[in-house]
């Protein structure tokens, strides 16, 4: 059953649990330069009106039903999960091209200069097959992340999927 | 039962019979191809001389049996086609012809060799077919490449600079420009570009049109230019473009500039007659006209586009603006627009630090180019936001843009150049 992350700003207390919680099940190299797959931004927006907009967010793949990364990628190192529906990566022939990364309109792939490959977030895919919630979603204490089956997530009635926002951005094909 | 014919097998035609495929489990797909092996990337061929690659990393999509076999395709190999006659929608080869309910053109394009003497000795090499790429390496691995040129500052010649410089192999690049990668370069960031090549040891020379190749005494080659300047390396690598294989067109009646005209449908002017990928031009979004623009995702989008339509859906490939991507040597530098748009006239945005160095140039709020080094991470960020802006010149970058741009460090000048707006 494909998964949908779901992300509600309003319950996003701007903590940076998830980044944590994607730190410690990735592991990044950060001394060397790597970058957590998930980032946190908690930016003050002034209105016009006088008031003050604040910008929670997490973010990172956003796991596109028709992610343009794989399209992109020369080697075909991208592919969607049957089963969760995930953007998913084999990094054994990848070239370090960033053509994936020019591709992706979040920023999402990661290239790793340790060994030149890219690396990006995969939703937790092994954790999420074995029943388990992705690292992120279970660092949040506020239930700003959630990550839900296609189906639930259509009964919820919510419009706050992740994969959504690519929408909301006017890219995806007609 | 539908009866569907792809000519040429790149990554527009597999994305094409794929798409074909999963809409309809009964069609006839055709394919003919003019070689014997899968899809092939050429973009891939400098990457397999580098040793990045084993050589099945060529072909993406798998070995051709077993596309054939998943596919259930008529794969007609070493038959290239010879002409198309679209009112019939019959496609013509040697020995026979047949005909479809619908016809794909995805022919791709093959590297140029112009009329220049000496271009045919021993030692002179173009680089795009997996063939080209298994003859170079095998040279470089044997040892007999002591030094190299490269005629042309494009996107393969860059790589096999990188190939040659990894090898710790003496190298020099010239252009028939002013500056390099001329077409997608501002003259400030081409200057930067050469900089950082001649700080890795390579020689750079711009402004140098070919005139011919001659064999030196000691089995050498040298380039000799138009204005008198010649340049000598053991092997000359001639990477001044390609052309689209759209020969077998001529006289056919499909609308051509230098390659097939399609509609955002990837439809030519004949109904049933569709072409995708490197052979055809695309509307650009930024300019209105049809271009060509290169790249595999263009390729990859525009055959899976063509291939919904041919099975009887309405699809449309879009977002199609010109983009000039180079990594090479730990460098990346990306083009986004149209830098031959620009003049004097519009208004220029520099920035420079430890990291990037971006030139943008807009009229307006019509952002014409941008030219940006050390931001691969981010490239698809501003690529989009410059893609929205097209879209709607008036609309400002949303939150979440803003809010990457700002994580990965761009200036907020920059941001509000882009129709951003700075946050705390």
């Amino acid at each position: 059953m494909r998964h949908v992350f779901v992300f509600d700003q309003d319950k996003c207390a701007a903590c940076s649990a998830c980044m944590m919680g994607c730190l410690d099940q990735n592991d990044p190299d950060l001394a060397a330069g790597d970058q957590c797959f998930r980032q946190t931004f908690d930016n003050e927006v002034a209105l016009e009106d006088g008031s003050v907009y604040c910008a929670y967010i997490s973010a990172a793949c956003m796991h596109c039903a028709d992610a343009p990364c794989i399209a992109a990628c020369p080697v075909g190192c991208l592919s969607k999960d049957p089963e969760t529906g995930f953007t998913v990566y084999d990094n054994t022939n990848c070239i370090g091209c960033k053509s994936c990364a020019m591709a992706c309109p979040f920023g999402a792939p990661r290239y790793r200069k340790s060994d030149g490959r890219m690396v990006k977030c995969d939703g937790c895919n092994i954790r999420v097959k074995n029943g388990l919630q992705p690292a992120c979603v279970r660092a949040c204490s506020f239930g700003a992340l959630t990550c839900v089956t296609e189906e639930e997530y259509r009964a919820s009635g919510s419009t706050k999927a992740c994969g959504a926002l690519i929408d909301q951005l006017g890219l995806r094909k007609k | 039962m539908k009866k569907i014919a792809i000519i040429g097998f790149g990554g527009a035609g597999y994305n094409a019979a794929r798409e074909v495929r999963r809409r309809d489990a009964e069609a006839v797909i055709d394919v003919y191809s003019d070689t014997d092996t899968g899809p092939y990337n050429p973009m891939l061929t400098t990457y397999y001389v580098k040793g990045a690659i084993p050589y099945e990393a060529l072909f993406p999509f798998g070995d051709l049996k077993t596309i054939q076999k998943e596919l259930n395709l008529h794969v007609y190999t070493n038959r290239p086609v010879t002409g198309l006659v679209p009112e019939k929608k019959k496609v013509q080869f040697d020995g026979g012809e047949a005909l479809y309910d619908e016809i794909l053109i995805s022919t791709g394009a093959s590297a140029v060799m112009p009329p220049i003497p000496g271009l045919e000795l021993p030692g002179v090499f173009k680089m795009r077919t997996a063939q080209d790429a298994v003859e170079l390496k095998r040279r470089l691995d044997s040892g007999e490449i002591k030094s190299g040129l490269v005629i042309g500052a494009s996107w393969v010649g860059i790589k096999i600079i990188e190939d040659l410089v990894e090898r710790e192999i003496p190298c020099t690049l010239v252009d028939g420009a002013e500056w390099m990668f001329y077409a997608a370069a501002f003259q400030e960031t081409a200057l930067r570009v050469q900089k950082d090549l001649e700080s890795k040891g390579v020689q750079v020379a711009c402004g140098q049109m070919l005139d011919h190749i001659e064999r030196e005494t000691d089995g050498r080659l040298t380039a000799v230019m138009r204005g008198g300047g010649r340049f000598t390396a053991g092997t000359v690598a001639v990477c001044i473009g390609v052309r689209m294989n759209t020969g077998f067109l001529r006289d056919s009646g499909i609308a051509m500039n230098r390659g097939v005209l399609v509609d955002r449908r990837m439809r030519t002017n004949y109904e049933g007659i569709y072409a995708a990928g490197d052979c055809c031009e695309a509307l650009d979004i930024q300019s209105g006209v049809h271009r060509n623009i290169g790249v595999w995702f263009n390729a990859n989008r525009q055959g899976a586009v063509a291939g919904a339509n041919m099975a009887g859906s309405s699809e449309e490939f879009d977002a199609n603006v010109l983009v000039n991507l180079a990594h090479y040597l730990d460098y990346d530098f990306i083009s986004i627009g149209d830098a031959a748009a620009c003049g004097p006239e519009d208004e220029v945005y520099e920035y420079e630090d430890a990291r990037y160095y971006i030139r943008a140039v807009r009229s307006g709020k019509a952002i014409k180019c941008i030219n940006m080094t050390g931001s691969a991470d981010s490239n698809g960020i501003v690529k989009n936001a410059f893609i929205k802006a097209i879209e709607n010149p008036k609309a400002e970058l949303d939150v979440r843009t803003v809010c990457f741009l700002q994580g990965k460090g761009f200036p907020d000048g920059f941001i509000n150049f882009l129709g951003g707006k700075s946050l705390d």
